[in-house]
C-alpha cells in the first residue's frame, strides 16, 4: 500500500519536467564537451593564420547541433 | 550582383625608358592589380627597384620615427599640394629633423641628469643628521672608518675593545660613523656582525650632507621644470608640422610603393613586362591613361580568363550597395572563386531574415536599432561600420517579426485565452484573434503569432524553411559544377540530392496511400546510384545530413524561446515577485532588476541570433555549394587623404 501511495504521488507533469530538464542538461554537457576540443584548436589555427576564422568558427558550432535537439526533444516532451 | 566583376588579364609591354611613366600612369587610376613575377624560367630576370628608392626609403623610415615621437595622430586636415610639398620636401625635412633631435638630445641629457641626482638623493639620506663634512670620512693614516647601519647600541661592546673612538649616529635611522685607530679596526669589524652591520657607501663630494641634500632637491625640481618646458615645446613643434609630416608620409609612402614597382615585373636587358588584371569596365580607361603617359610607345594586350586561371583570378565583389555589408561576412568565411556564384545578395536577405525569425521582439529591435545608429555615428572606423549597417538590418527584419509575433521585451502585447486562463497583453483590449488550424498540430494559428504556444507548429515550419534554404543550395551548386565541370557532373553531384528528395516525398506519399509506393522507391534508388556515382562512398555516408541539416534550422525556433523565456523571467521576477504593492525601496530594486535583466538579453540578443543565424549560413547552406579561395582584388594605387595632385 505503502508503495502505491509514493507511485501515485509522482505527478506526470513533474516527470516530464525532469524529463526535458535531463534532455537539455546532457545534450548540453556533450555539446561542451566536443566543442571544447574543437574551439581550443581552431583558436590554436587562427594565431597562425587568421583568415581561418570563418573555417575556424563553422567547426567549432557543429557540434551545437547536439543541443539544439535536446532543446527540441524538450519542447516536444512539454 | 551574383558573380564577382568580371576581369580581364593585361600585359603591358615596353622600353624601360617608358617604365617610370607607365608605372606613374597605373597608380594614378588604381585599378591595376599586379600579378607579382616570380618565373625566373623564361629568361626574364625580376627589375631593380628605382633609383630613388633608398632615398625615398630613407627618408620614410625618418619621417616615421619623427612621427612616432611627436605622437601625430591621423586626423582631417587639409590637402596639400603634391608638386609644392615636393619642392619643400627636403628642406623641411632637414629642419624639422634638426628642431626634433636638438629637443631629443637634450630631454635624454636631462633625464639622466635626474637619475644621476636620484641616486646620490638615495645614497645621502642616511648621513642627513650626521653633522660631518664628506670629505672627513676618508683620507687618514692611523684612522678606519666605519659608515653603515646597525641594529641596537654599540658603544657598551665597543668601549671593550677601546676607550679612545668617536662615534657619530643617528638613533631613528641606525646610522652610524665610528673612527677607529687602525690596530682596533679587526676587533671592531668582528663585532660590528653582531649588530646586524650593513656598510653605506659614502657618495665622493664634499660638503654637508644636509646642504647637499638641499641643492639636489633644488636641482632635481629644475630639471622637472626644463623637462617640462621641453614637452611643451614638443608639442608646440607637433601642431605646427602634423599637417606637413601627415601629408610628406603619404607623398613618401606613394613613392616607395611605385619605385618597388620593377621588383614585381619582369625585365630584360632593354625592356619590362607587367602582367596583372584589370576590371573589363576600367580596361579602356587603361589603355587611354597608359597611352597619353607614354606617348603610345606602351603595347598593351588584354585577354581573357581562361578556366586554369580560375584560382588566380583576383576577385572584386560587385554588388548593390545595399547588400555589401554583408561581404564582410563573405570575407569572414572565404572569398569566392571567380566562376563561382558570389552568395552575398542572397545572405543579404536570409542572415537578417533568421535572425529576425528567432529574436522577433519589437522592444529589442528599437534599443538595438538606437545602438547601432548610435555607434555608426560616433565611430568613424570603416572596419565597424559594415558591422552596423548588418545590425541595422537584422534589426528592421525583427521589428517586423516583432510585429508578427506580437512582443515587446517579453511582453506578450495582445492577450491570449488557452485552456490554463487568460494570459493577459500589454495593450489593453488588444486581444489574439484565431486564423486558422494548423495543419502539423493541435494548435491554433493565431495573430498575433504566439510562439510559446505553437512550439509544435513552429517546428515543423522551421525545418520546411530549413528544407528550402538548403534546396537552393543545392540548385547554386548545381549551377557552379555545371560551370566548372559541366552538366553531367552537376547532375550526378548535385542534381542526385534532389532526385532522391523528390523519392523520400513520393514515399511519404505512398506511405500515405495516394500512390504505391513502388514509385518512391525507384526515384530514391535512382538518385542513390546517381550520388554514388557522383560523389563515391562519401556520398551515401552524407545522405543523413539530409535530416540533420533540416532539423538544424529548427534552432530558429528553439534559439528564439529560449531569449523569450529569459525576458519573460525577468519580468517575471521584476514585477510579480519583487515590486511591491505601494512604492517603496523594493520599487526601485525591481526597476533595476528590470533593466540590468535586459541589457544582459540584449547583449545576448546580439550574440546568440546572429551566430545562429550566421551558423545555418556557413554549415547548412555553404556547404552545398560554396568553394571560396579567392583572391582579394588589390589594386595598385593609393586613395590619397592629406595630398593632392
Amino acid at each position: 500500500m505503502a508503495v502505491e501511495g509514493v507511485v501515485a504521488a509522482m505527478d506526470p507533469a513533474g516527470l516530464k519536467a525532469i524529463g526535458a530538464g535531463i534532455a537539455v542538461g546532457l545534450t548540453g554537457i556533450a555539446s561542451g564537451i566536443a566543442e571544447k576540443d574543437i574551439g581550443s584548436a581552431a583558436i590554436g589555427a587562427m594565431a597562425e593564420n587568421e583568415g581561418l576564422f570563418g573555417k575556424g568558427l563553422i567547426l567549432t558550432v557543429i557540434p551545437e547541433t547536439i543541443v539544439i535537439f535536446g532543446l527540441v526533444v524538450a519542447l516536444l516532451i512539454k | 550582383m551574383l558573380s564577382p566583376k568580371q576581369m580581364s588579364r593585361v600585359t603591358i609591354v615596353g622600353h624601360k625608358t617608358i617604365m617610370e611613366q607607365t608605372v606613374n600612369a597605373l597608380h594614378g587610376i588604381n585599378s591595376f592589380h599586379i600579378e607579382d613575377y616570380n618565373d625566373e624560367e623564361l629568361g626574364l630576370k625580376i627589375g631593380k627597384s628605382f633609383e630613388n628608392a633608398d632615398d625615398v626609403s630613407s627618408k620614410l623610415i625618418k619621417i616615421r620615427s619623427i612621427s612616432s615621437f611627436l605622437g601625430i595622430k591621423k586626423t582631417d586636415v587639409g590637402k596639400q599640394n603634391v608638386e609644392s610639398l615636393f619642392k619643400e620636401l627636403d628642406t623641411k625635412l632637414v629642419e624639422l629633423d634638426d628642431e626634433v633631435s636638438k629637443r631629443t638630445d637634450r630631454k635624454n641629457e636631462i633625464e639622466n641628469h635626474l637619475k644621476e641626482l636620484d641616486a646620490l638623493n638615495k645614497e645621502l639620506q642616511p648621513f642627513i643628521t650626521i653633522p660631518l663634512d664628506l670629505d672627513q670620512y676618508s683620507g687618514y693614516e692611523n684612522l678606519a672608518v666605519f659608515s653603515g647601519v646597525v641594529k641596537g647600541d654599540i658603544e657598551f661592546k665597543l668601549s671593550s675593545i677601546t676607550k679612545s673612538y668617536e662615534l657619530f649616529s643617528d638613533a631613528r635611522s641606525g646610522t652610524i660613523v665610528l673612527f677607529v685607530l687602525k690596530e682596533h679596526a679587526d676587533a671592531v669589524s668582528d663585532i660590528l656582525p653582531e649588530f646586524a652591520f650593513k656598510e653605506l657607501r659614502v657618495p665622493e663630494i664634499s660638503g654637508l650632507p644636509a646642504d647637499l641634500l638641499k641643492k639636489i632637491r633644488e636641482d632635481i625640481v629644475n630639471s622637472q621644470n626644463d623637462i617640462q618646458s621641453l614637452n611643451a615645446e614638443i608639442e608646440s613643434l607637433r601642431l605646427k608640422y602634423s599637417d606637413f609630416i601627415l601629408a610628406s608620409d603619404e607623398l613618401l609612402s606613394i613613392e616607395a610603393q611605385k619605385s618597388e614597382v620593377p621588383l614585381r615585373v619582369a625585365t630584360s636587358e632593354h625592356t619590362f613586362m607587367m602582367d596583372g588584371w584589370v576590371p573589363n569596365e576600367d580596361y579602356d580607361m587603361l589603355v587611354s591613361t597608359v597611352e597619353n603617359a607614354t606617348n603610345g610607345r606602351a603595347f598593351i594586350s588584354r585577354t581573357a580568363v581562361t578556366r586554369e586561371e580560375d584560382s588566380i583570378v583576383p576577385i572584386k565583389y560587385d554588388n548593390p550597395k545595399i547588400s555589401r555589408p554583408f561581404e564582410e561576412i563573405m570575407n569572414l568565411y572565404s572569398r569566392p572563386r571567380y566562376s563561382e556564384i558570389d552568395p552575398t545578395s542572397l545572405i543579404f536577405i536570409t542572415f537578417p531574415l533568421f535572425y529576425g525569425m528567432i529574436l522577433g521582439d519589437i522592444g529589442y529591435a528599437v534599443i538595438l536599432m538606437g545602438l547601432a545608429l548610435g555607434i555608426k555615428k560616433l565611430v568613424k572606423s570603416d572596419a565597424v561600420k559594415p558591422l552596423m549597417n548588418i545590425l541595422i538590418y537584422c534589426q528592421i527584419s525583427t521589428l517586423i517579426f516583432g510585429v508578427l509575433y506580437g512582443e515587446f521585451l517579453g511582453f506578450p502585447l495582445a492577450s491570449l485565452h488557452t485552456e490554463h486562463g487568460i494570459v493577459a497583453g500589454l495593450i489593453p483590449g488588444f486581444e489574439t484573434i484565431n486564423l486558422f488550424a494548423s495543419p502539423f498540430a493541435t494548435e491554433m494559428i493565431t495573430y498575433p503569432v504566439h510562439r510559446t504556444h505553437l512550439v509544435m507548429t513552429m517546428i515543423v515550419v522551421t525545418a520546411l524553411i530549413g528544407v528550402v534554404h538548403i534546396n537552393i543550395g543545392y540548385l547554386l551548386g548545381f549551377v557552379n559544377e555545371r560551370r566548372k565541370h559541366g552538366i553531367v557532373a552537376a547532375m550526378l553531384e548535385k542534381g542526385s540530392w534532389l532526385v532522391i528528395e523528390l523519392g523520400i516525398l513520393l514515399l511519404a506519399l505512398g506511405y500515405a496511400g495516394y500512390i504505391p509506393s513502388a514509385v518512391g522507391i525507384a526515384v530514391f534508388l535512382i538518385g542513390f546510384v546517381m550520388l554514388l556515382k557522383g560523389e563515391g562512398i562519401k556520398g551515401p555516408i552524407e545522405l543523413p545530413a539530409l535530416l540533420s541539416n533540416s532539423l538544424s534550422y529548427t534552432r530558429i525556433i528553439a534559439v528564439g524561446l529560449s531569449s523569450i523565456y529569459i525576458a519573460s523571467t525577468v519580468n517575471q521576477i521584476a514585477f510579480e515577485m519583487v515590486m511591491p504593492k505601494s512604492f517603496g525601496l523594493m520599487t526601485i530594486f525591481a526597476i533595476l532588476i528590470f533593466l540590468f535583466g535586459h541589457a544582459l538579453n540584449t547583449v545576448l540578443s546580439i550574440i546568440a541570433p546572429g551566430l545562429h543565424a550566421l551558423r545555418l549560413q556557413y554549415v547548412e547552406f555553404f556547404t552545398k555549394f560554396y568553394e571560396g579561395g579567392g583572391i582579394k582584388y588589390n589594386p595598385f594605387g593609393y586613395i590619397r587623404k592629406y595630398t593632392e595632385e
